[in-house]
């Protein structure tokens, strides 16, 4: 019989699954969402299915390319080549996000093409974390609620709101469970098991997330995946779907203990405030939760961040990665990389195009990384390297 | 000698330095308009049809930018304002670098009206984008390769990697404190919080709101209520609201001439080319405070009406009428005077330089603050770049429509990733109204992409194909 880690693994790797299947039969609608800073407990509270998009089983980009160019990011050309495939005939709706100029864009050519489905909204959240971004956040969150029921004929009242926060707190509860038990020498549960735990609990409707999670947290229970001598990686990204890809930088000798990516800790840091009015309190999770780099005046909270991370989980190392063509996340690395200089700290810095292969080059760069690390070769700048060359980094 | 090295030499503040001196030049050479553009047309051999050498390279870009004698003499004097104005700011911050006084950093996107009601010295750290070719071609590209071995993306658009490298380099000067918002791009976003990182000083940043409806510009109007706050208390003074008065309603007018000769270029001949319009963008960006500012859109305005009031052209033979789509090339300002005088081709119309905003009202600081708000969102790139294609394209559209154009010229920069995922919806629409438009591939600060003959030769080459020429 297959084992809850074996299971997790083929569900990832589908782009539709035998829990939306049932759902879609039950005449539940499935609504697909685009960032980390959508409410999926709106969605839920209608009676939906959220279902977090990705471009997984995939056949390229040949035809997002027709409305992409080479210098947009390799998600949206190779979500947008699934859109024109009909990949994504399952959704009723599909909720898009200001996240950044790709798949802000992402929204203009689904219109244009006129895909379905015909629910399309524009979410947008603010790029600050303030009172004024907050009391924004707030109305945007009601005018999506209203958006929804007005769409679908359905009434979201605030009892049913409520629900889908106690729902979705569980989940995210299960989650940290999950995340904590790595925090030991012996790590029951590796980096690239969480990512591919992550594509399914985001694609399923949250009651059966939670059951998985659960038994996810059983199987887990007298298993040690990790090795005495592997070093304990810190892994910072922005869109990464490729369980493979961290497959690879994990049998290079390493297991990832903890991290900072769309599918991971951003999806579930923070519960939101079960006492408090839940429309405010929903704005307030989403807009205050582990943010990433589109979030202008955040940065430092970040850092600190990581810096929590490196003790609680008593990292050796960062890995952050960035997809081509992503201004926000190169943006990050470079303060990255300036701040590991300042506290000797060694980090690898990656660039990949998502599905875009390479992994020679990745291997050989991650051994000669932790080959480094294992060293002890702290000095500044020699382990600060940035992505595709070889300067050091002047301060 | 490599470019880096040439650049890697200079004193602090050295460029900015040398910009001031140019535009002392065309200001002296405004006084004497007639005298100035006969000279220059005079020297055209010098600097014209020969490329960037050693006895041209700190003057030719500038001598091209002023027209190379094929503006008239009103419209130089014009320009001749616009430097003076530009030189006003340079002379403050020099001044205030060295009395140890704030100086202020504002976005190239939003204005610095706001500092003028507080008597403190804006600066727009982007200036040497374009200020950066009076150093020859190599001076932006090396601030460009500045910033990239200092470790900034290398796929960040070229106009913020020029704002890093100047800063790494010594030749803007370090604020006190910034102003800077969310849009246009993510590079924009992003760059901003490297600044942050590195400068450590206070910044305070506009969120800029997707849409623009009411409540986006509310939302926007509490903002500036936040930055007067966060002025007050980090300046330690009280906003002078008579000042500010003064300051917008001198924009008011500045606005009304700029978007007069917007109207008026619709003309056929049209009377005027979208250079001057470009150059008040310049001028706006970096010191609309001046009340030379203020004079020099107003003699541009002068001398664009007396052509349409005589119903004359800026060509003697119009032929083709542009419009230029997406930002314009910094490196090669003289491609408008080039294809006028080459093709009798004139720019009627581009994204930047079209002036569409409101009139401030500014009876009460409330009205003067809700106007005021909506101006900065309504300005030029911002205003068609925050928000939905749509932002881009129905202006596009209604161009097209209102200034009767023959063709488009899309000048698609290499940093620009919203744009170039734009660009099939911008090509159906134009395939759909049977426009023909030559999609330049380019990096508009970085002249090693596509250069002025290759920009040349692409603009013949679509004239010439489709019969024009």
């Amino acid at each position: 019989m297959m084992d809850i880690f074996e299971k997790v693994k083929e569900l990832a790797a589908k782009d539709y699954n035998e829990y939306l299947d049932a759902m879609k039969h039950d005449g539940r609608k499935i609504i697909g969402y685009f960032c980390s800073y959508v409410p999926e407990e709106i969605i839920h509270a209608a009676g939906f299915v959220p279902y977090r998009m990705r471009a997984v089983a995939g056949s390229g980009t040949a035809k997002g390319d027709i409305y992409f160019s080479a210098l947009n990011c390799t998600f949206v050309r190779n979500c947008f080549n699934k859109v024109m495939e009909g990949d994504f005939h399952f959704l009723d709706g599909i909720v898009f996000m200001n996240g950044c100029d790709h798949t802000r864009r992402l929204y203009d050519n689904w219109r244009h093409a006129d895909m379905a489905p015909d629910f399309r909204y524009m979410f947008v959240a603010p790029h600050l974390v303030n009172d004024l971004a907050m009391d924004q956040f707030t109305t945007e969150i009601h005018n999506f609620k209203g958006a929804v029921e007005e769409h679908f004929g359905v009434t979201i009242d605030n009892k049913k709101i409520s629900e889908s926060i106690g729902l979705y707190n569980r989940k995210r509860k299960l989650l940290a469970d999950i995340y904590d038990l790595r925090k030991g020498r012996n790590v029951p549960v590796k980096g690239s098991e969480i990512l591919a735990l992550l594509l399914c609990v985001t694609a399923m409707p949250v009651e059966n997330a939670i059951e998985l999670l659960e038994s996810f947290i059983q199987g887990c229970r007298d298993r040690v995946v990790s090795r005495p001598d592997d070093l304990r990686i810190f892994f910072s990204s922005g869109c990464i779907e490729e369980i493979g890809h961290m497959e690879l930088i994990e049998d290079c000798g390493a297991v990832i203990v903890a991290d900072n990516i769309c599918l991971g800790s951003r999806h579930f840091n923070l519960p939101v405030d079960e006492s408090a009015e839940p429309i405010r309190a929903l704005a307030v999770r989403y807009l205050s939760h582990l943010s990433c780099p589109r979030m202008m005046n955040d940065f430092h909270k970040r850092l600190a961040y990581i810096e929590e991370m490196k003790k609680e989980y008593a990292v050796d190392a960062i890995i952050a990665e960035k997809l081509k063509f992503c201004d926000l996340w190169g943006g990050e690395l470079f303060i990255y990389r300036k701040d590991a200089v300042k506290k000797k700290f060694p980090i690898l810095a990656l660039e990949r195009e998502l599905y875009g292969g390479g992994q020679g080059q990745i291997r050989t760069r991650v051994q000669a990384f932790f080959e480094q690390v294992r060293n002890k070769k702290s000095t500044a700048d020699d382990l600060v390297r940035a992505s595709g060359d070889n300067y050091k980094v002047n301060l | 000698m490599a470019a880096e090295n040439r650049v890697k030499k200079l004193k602090p503040l050295k460029m900015l330095k040398l910009t001031r001196l140019l535009l002392y030049l065309v200001y002296f050479f405004s006084k004497v308009p007639r005298l100035a553009t006969v000279l220059l047309y005079i020297l055209r051999p010098l600097y014209v049809p020969v490329r960037e050498n050693f006895l041209n390279r700190k003057l030719r870009y500038g001598l091209l930018t002023v027209g190379a004698g094929l503006l008239s003499p009103d419209v130089f004097k014009a320009y001749g304002y616009g430097a003076k104005a530009v030189i006003e700011n340079i002379n403050d911050v020099i001044r205030s670098v060295k009395k140890d006084k704030p100086v202020i950093w504002v976005e190239w996107i939003l204005n610095p009206e706001m500092l003028e009601a507080f008597d403190v010295t804006s600066f727009n750290s982007a200036l040497l984008n374009v200020f950066g070719n009076v150093y020859g071609a190599a001076g932006p590209w090396s601030l460009i390769e500045e910033a990239e071995n200092y470790g900034v993306p290398l796929e960040y658009c070229s106009a913020m990697k020029l704002d890093m490298g100047a800063y790494v380099l010594g030749q803007i000067p370090k604020p006190a404190m910034t102003i800077a918002g969310s849009h246009p791009c993510d590079t924009n976003v992003s760059i901003t919080q490297s600044f942050e990182y590195l400068l450590e000083v206070p910044s305070f940043i506009f969120d800029v709101p997707y849409w623009r409806d009411e409540y986006s510009y509310e939302y926007f109007e509490k903002q500036v209520w936040k930055q007067i706050e966060f002025l007050e208390k980090h300046l330690d003074r009280k906003i002078d609201w008579d000042k500010l008065t003064d300051m917008l309603n001198r924009l008011n007018k500045f606005n009304y001439y700029l978007s007069e000769i917007c109207e008026m270029n619709r003309a056929i001949p049209c009377p005027g080319t979208h250079i001057n319009l470009l150059f008040a963008w310049v001028v706006r960006e970096i010191n609309v405070r001046s009340p030379y500012a203020l004079k020099m859109a107003e003699a541009m305005y002068k001398a664009i009406h007396r052509n349409y009031v005589k119903g004359k052209g800026v060509v003697k033979k119009e032929k083709i009428r542009i419009l230029l789509w997406f930002p314009p090339i910094a490196f090669f300002t003289y491609l408008f005077k080039w294809m006028e005088e080459e093709y009798g081709a004139v720019v009627v119309a581009d994204f930047i330089g079209n002036v569409s905003t409101v009139d401030i009202d500014t009876s009460s600081k409330e009205s003067m603050i809700r106007d005021f708000a909506k101006t900065q969102m309504h300005l030029a790139m911002g205003r068609q770049c925050h928000g939905p294609v749509e932002f881009i394209t129905d202006e596009m559209e209604a161009a097209i429509e209102a200034y009767n154009v023959d063709c488009m010229i899309f000048t698609g920069h290499q940093g620009c990733k919203h744009g170039w995922a734009a660009v099939k919806i911008i090509q159906d629409i134009c395939r759909e109204r049977k426009l023909p438009t030559l999609y330049l591939s380019i990096d508009i600060m970085d002249q090693r992409h596509l250069d002025e003959a290759g920009v040349r030769n692409e603009v013949t080459e679509f004239f010439r194909s489709h019969g024009w020429i």
